[in-house]
């Protein structure tokens, strides 16, 4: 197809739709928003965006994009839950052509490429292997985007591009050696269900180091929070990298290829690189610089029992609640300032279930006399890096963790 | 692998029923959640240790949505939504002509947008002027 347009778009995404078996008027629905809309405060707008509970296993979360699905996890979310409940959890898919029913019977994950032996794997078989289980933090790469300043092009995410959850699935090392991977391999990349919808298009897959792959806690993952994951996170099969950023988190996973050189492909010779700098920054503007794949998360956390610019009873002690993560290690501490950063107090932390989670954290803020006070925390994690006051700036709008401050009023 | 099991295709016919249902019924969409999934009771499943999977299949919501009149909107209603629905477009921060036209370039270039070479330019003035930029 030389040609592709509005129409063949909408022609081919009912021939999907036909294809599962759907027809008549209930096939088309509009995404009609709620009547609520969401204020991500982002820095210069536009700033609003309906809330949206239209699509599949899906709960009320913030729009961004209807087709292909990004939808965002609003922030009470976090306040409400440490592990984020699976109809809740943020959606990111890059192109519109992806499967939209799965049968568990016939679904096959391939290993190949540069190994002894080739793989189909059935899931009832994949069930039958060796398991691991731990928590961990998907966060987008962009996630935050939307207070990049000066404004990046991009999905204008606020914070809730990000989720926690219970992993459960087997290694990728199993599968590996299971297929027998042969020397010289340098690379494995792992490829997905979503297809270009037009034609020449660079098909979405990432890759990681064969020894990174083979950590022993990469993993593919069958369940999530304790139950089969939602379609639109990737169901039957996702990729979990503890500790890296979620484009390296394949959904609806159907292939894995060793590599015996680097994958030179579009999605990691191309999109998803970050500055080779300290906090991946670069002065604005700046756009020839020496890059690298995006790769392990950095510190961060969140304030979610106050929001931004709201009004609360005054009393002289604040209570303030939030998650905090360490990137690719744990949390060591968070500390909290009332004062905007003059002094910082330690904060008590929750249990740690596995280092790549959230980690809940509490603290008292005083508070001498009704009026605006602005509270902040920052994180330091288990390799010693501490959230840095300043927000990076890079053109893609990745890697944002600096201190993020909430103002309040207490009358 | 796309064929879907007969069991797949009922668990859609019976949320295609309920979702025209509750259209015919004219009942608040927040208040009747639309049955875009869910489990047949004879959706194909495997299981083991534990966790059981269950052939599922969705329905997307579609976006009509075509982008706000301006000079050129025929052009980017064809070219832009090929892909991404308007709000992508519409949510992005004030841009310049120039960023515009890099964002244009990018969808072509490294994503095949069909946009001809004489095409980028009103593209780029739809999605500029639209913004006062």
């Amino acid at each position: 197809m030389d040609r592709l347009d509005f129409d063949m778009a909408r022609a081919l995404t009912r021939r999907r739709l036909l294809a599962a078996g759907v027809a008549g008027s209930g096939a088309m629905l509009a995404a009609k928003a709620l009547a609520a809309d969401v204020d991500l405060r982002l820095p210069g707008g536009p700033s609003r965006r309906a809330m949206t509970s239209d699509f599949p296993q899906k709960g009320a979360m913030i729009l961004q994009r209807v087709r292909p699905a990004l939808l965002e996890t609003p922030m009470e979310v976090f306040q409400q839950s440490l592990y984020t409940p699976n109809d809740r959890f943020f959606v990111r898919w890059h192109w519109g052509d992806l499967p939209t029913s799965i049968d568990v019977e016939t679904y096959r994950i391939r290993v190949g490429g540069h190994v002894s032996h080739p793989l189909s794997i059935s899931l009832a078989q994949l069930l039958r292997m060796p398991r691991i289980e731990l928590a961990a933090v998907n966060q987008c790469s962009g996630n935050s985007r939307g207070l990049f300043q000066p404004r990046v092009p991009g999905a204008q995410w606020g914070h809730g591009a990000m989720g926690n959850a219970k992993w459960m699935g087997v290694s990728l090392r199993h599968l590996l050696d299971l297929a027998g991977v042969r020397g010289g391999a340098v690379a494995v990349r792992v490829g997905a269900m979503d297809k270009p919808l037009v034609a020449g298009a660079p098909d979405f897959e990432k890759s990681l180091g064969v020894d990174h792959a083979r950590d022993g806690e990469v993993m593919l993952a069958f369940a999530m929070n304790g139950e089969q994951l939602p379609l639109l996170n990737g169901f039957p099969v996702r990729l979990v990298v503890p500790g890296w950023y979620s484009t390296y988190w394949m959904k609806m996973v159907d292939t894995i290829e060793v590599l015996p050189a680097p994958d030179d492909r579009y999605w990691m010779a191309k999109a998803y690189k970050i500055p080779s700098t300290p906090h991946a920054h670069v002065v604005p503007g700046t756009k020839d610089f020496p890059s690298e794949p995006i790769n392990r998360m950095n510190p961060r956390s969140w304030i979610t029992s106050i929001t931004d610019g709201a009004t609360y009873g005054y009393d002289p002690v604040l209570p303030v609640e939030g998650i905090a993560m360490g990137g690719d290690v744990g949390v060591t501490r968070v500390e909290i300032s009332g004062n905007g950063g003059r002094t910082w107090e330690a904060a008590a932390l929750g249990r740690e279930d596995d280092r790549y989670g959230f980690r809940r954290f509490t603290a008292r803020i005083g508070v001498p006399r009704p009026g605006r006070v602005q509270v902040m925390a920052r994180c330091t994690n288990a390799r010693g890096e501490t959230q840095p006051m300043a927000a990076n700036w890079n053109p893609g709008g990745y890697m944002r963790n600096c201190v993020e401050p909430i103002t309040v009023r207490l009358s | 692998m796309r064929a879907p099991s007969f069991g797949v295709i009922a668990l859609v016919l019976i949320g295609a029923t309920l979702a025209v249902l509750v259209a015919v019924s004219g009942r608040e969409r927040a208040a009747v959640p639309v049955a875009a999934v869910s489990a047949a009771p004879d959706a194909t499943s495997v299981a083991g240790g534990g966790i059981t999977l269950t052939s599922t299949a969705m329905e997307l919501p579609d976006d009509a949505a075509v982008f706000p009149e301006g000079p050129n909107v025929d052009l980017v209603n064809q070219r832009c939504l090929a892909c991404h629905s308007t709000t992508m477009v519409l949510s992005q921060p004030k841009m310049t002509a120039q960023q515009w036209q890099a964002a244009v370039e990018k969808m072509r270039d490294a994503y095949h947008a069909p946009v001809a070479e004489g095409e980028v330019a009103p593209i780029v003035a739809y999605l500029a002027g639209r913004q006062g930029s």
